[in-house]
């Protein structure tokens, strides 16, 4: 049975991996970002959409590089950037602030349905549900159409 | 049957009596059979393990999360587990089967990390990899366990580049350093004394310090390492001659090409690096005869400067030829001493006296350098023929 100890410790990885998204859904708060799509599919990962935003865009005072911001909802229901700084602080994402756009890894892909990658892309108003947990991390958990707005 | 004709034609031909024979049937007749799959039954799994795969495929999108992780999961054990039987039961290779699951641990991670919409690029799944094959060749010691786990190594430094941090890096050298520490057969000290070197050269961009010289340095660095090791020195003693040999001529190459005043040079460090240097050489008296020639690089610094940059070329040449002459003298095999040779004259003919010379003139001294080659070849030849008859 000892020859079993690999694999149960690969499994545990696995799971430990899993465990990490899931908690940031536990205990994060939900946020909805406007999101516009850019050159989809990966031949070898299968299809997905690349995402920007248009309202990660700082104010010309923030700093660039590597940096920690975090979110607040905007009055229409979308987030937008509450604090951006060069240090951490508690339950910051860390992105990068490049040519005023911010990015952060998590967030500049979404793997989609097979076939549904071309059709987001067409739409261009889109919208990404995330959760951001106290901590930090990210888990992006639905792309949708965004709603008409008047 | 077949045995049984041979032994019956060997015993009339009078090569063997009959007692032989019949203690051989017998004898074979107790050996276990080895056990056979059945070729229908091989098909019907092949199309079976199809049939399962196209399933799951067709319904992957609207799978729940967990049950998508938890399916490539259940394929990894299945393999694990064939691993097992094929062990005890002593059917076909269980590291096969282990390989196979070593690979689902790696679609596992894909199929993780891509379930939760992240991107696989500076992600867990080289280190996993790298640290899980580990994990396998130390506890099977199977050396193609050792080459995933080089290969994975060499695709942690190189995936992480600029991005690899004190602590990424502090982890790569410590899990270099217990493999090469732990290694006893050649195949595995020869991989991790590569991967060590990596991570020597992959500490530079750490620590941002911008500098010409740091090849020499990592190599003096892994070398002196090396040396506590007097058993497994021995063995990843080519590789560091060979890299000596290749930076010599990159650095002659480099000068050779670029403008000298591109070259950032420090006065300290160069001559810092010439006392490394010695230090090295220091160990040619101790025990390590080799190590001579690699310590020759130590004064690479302080020809890299406008007014000493034709030392370099003289450095160069005085190596390839004095180490050519010694192998021979030695009656060592001369082809990795004939080959950087040749190497170093291409170069220094090449890079220094293209556009230096008329097209005419260059081919004409071209044809004379190679006639001259061929000719110290052609001795050294004749010289070892007659040497061994």
């Amino acid at each position: 049975m000892k020859s079993f100890l690999i694999p149960a410790l690969q499994t545990l990885m696995i799971i430990l991996i899993a465990l990490s998204f899931f908690a940031t859904s536990w205990f994060g708060e939900e946020y909805v970002l406007r999101a516009e799509p850019y050159d989809p599919y990966d031949p070898f990962y299968g299809e997905y959409v690349l995402l920007k935003y248009p309202d990660l865009k700082p104010s010309d005072s923030a700093p660039g590089g590597d940096i920690f911001f975090s979110l607040k909802e905007g009055d229409d229901g979308y987030a937008r950037i509450d604090r951006i700084d060069s240090e951490p602080f508690w339950g910051a994402i860390q992105g990068t602030n490049y040519g005023g756009q911010i990015t952060t890894s998590q967030l500049e892909q979404y793997y989609v349905e097979q076939g549904t990658g071309p059709g987001l892309e067409e739409a261009k108003d889109l919208a990404l549900t995330l959760v951001v947990a106290p901590w930090g991390a990210i888990r992006p958990t639905f792309l949708e159409k965004r709603p008409e707005q008047n | 049957m077949e045995l049984k004709h041979k032994l019956h034609s060997w015993q009339d031909e009078g090569l063997i009596d009959e007692s032989t024979v019949e203690k051989i049937l017998a004898f074979e007749s107790k050996q276990p059979k080895p056990l056979k799959l059945p070729l229908l039954m091989i098909i019907g799994l092949i199309f079976f393990s199809l049939a399962v795969f196209s399933f799951i495929a067709a319904n992957w999108q609207e799978m729940p999360d967990v049950l998508r992780i938890t399916l490539v999961l259940s394929v990894m054990w299945l393999f694990y587990i064939l691993g097992h039987f094929s062990e005890t039961k002593k059917i076909g290779h269980p590291i096969l089967f282990r390989l196979i699951g070593l690979a689902m641990f790696a679609a596992s991670i894909v199929v993780t990390v891509q379930t939760f919409h992240f991107s696989l690029f500076n992600s867990y799944l080289p280190w996993a990899i790298f640290i899980a094959a580990l994990g396998h060749y130390w506890y099977w010691r199977q050396f193609p366990y050792a080459i995933v786990a080089f290969m994975f190594g060499l695709q942690v430094l190189f995936t992480s580049g600029e991005n690899l941090g004190w602590f990424q890096w502090g982890a790569f050298l410590v899990v270099s350093v217990v493999w090469f520490y732990f290694s006893r057969t050649g195949i595995s000290i020869s991989f991790s004394w590569i991967l060590l070197f990596g991570a020597g050269l992959a500490l530079w961009p750490v620590v941002e310090y911008e500098n010409v010289l740091w090849p020499i340095w990592t190599l003096f660095a892994v070398v002196a390492f090396t040396l506590s090791f007097p058993e497994k020195e021995r063995i990843a003693r080519p590789f560091y001659m060979i890299i000596g040999g290749l930076q010599l001529l990159v650095y002659l190459a480099v000068l050779g090409e670029t403008q000298l005043s591109f070259i950032k040079m420090n006065v300290v460090e160069s001559i810092a690096l010439s006392i490394a240097g010695l230090v090295i050489l220091g160990f040619y008296y101790i025990r390590f005869k080799k190590i001579a020639w690699i310590s020759s690089l130590g004064l690479v610094g302080i020809l890299l400067y406008d007014t000493s940059a034709i030392g370099l070329a003289i450095l160069a040449e005085v190596v390839a030829l004095t180490y050519l002459v010694n192998e021979h003298r030695k009656d060592r095999s001369l082809a990795p001493g004939f080959v950087f040779f040749i190497l170093v004259q291409f170069v220094l003919y090449f890079i220094y006296a293209w556009g230096r010379m008329d097209v005419s003139l260059f081919f004409l001294i071209g044809a004379l350098l190679l006639f001259a080659l061929s000719g110290i070849a052609w001795r050294i030849n004749k010289k070892k023929a007659g040497v061994s008859s």
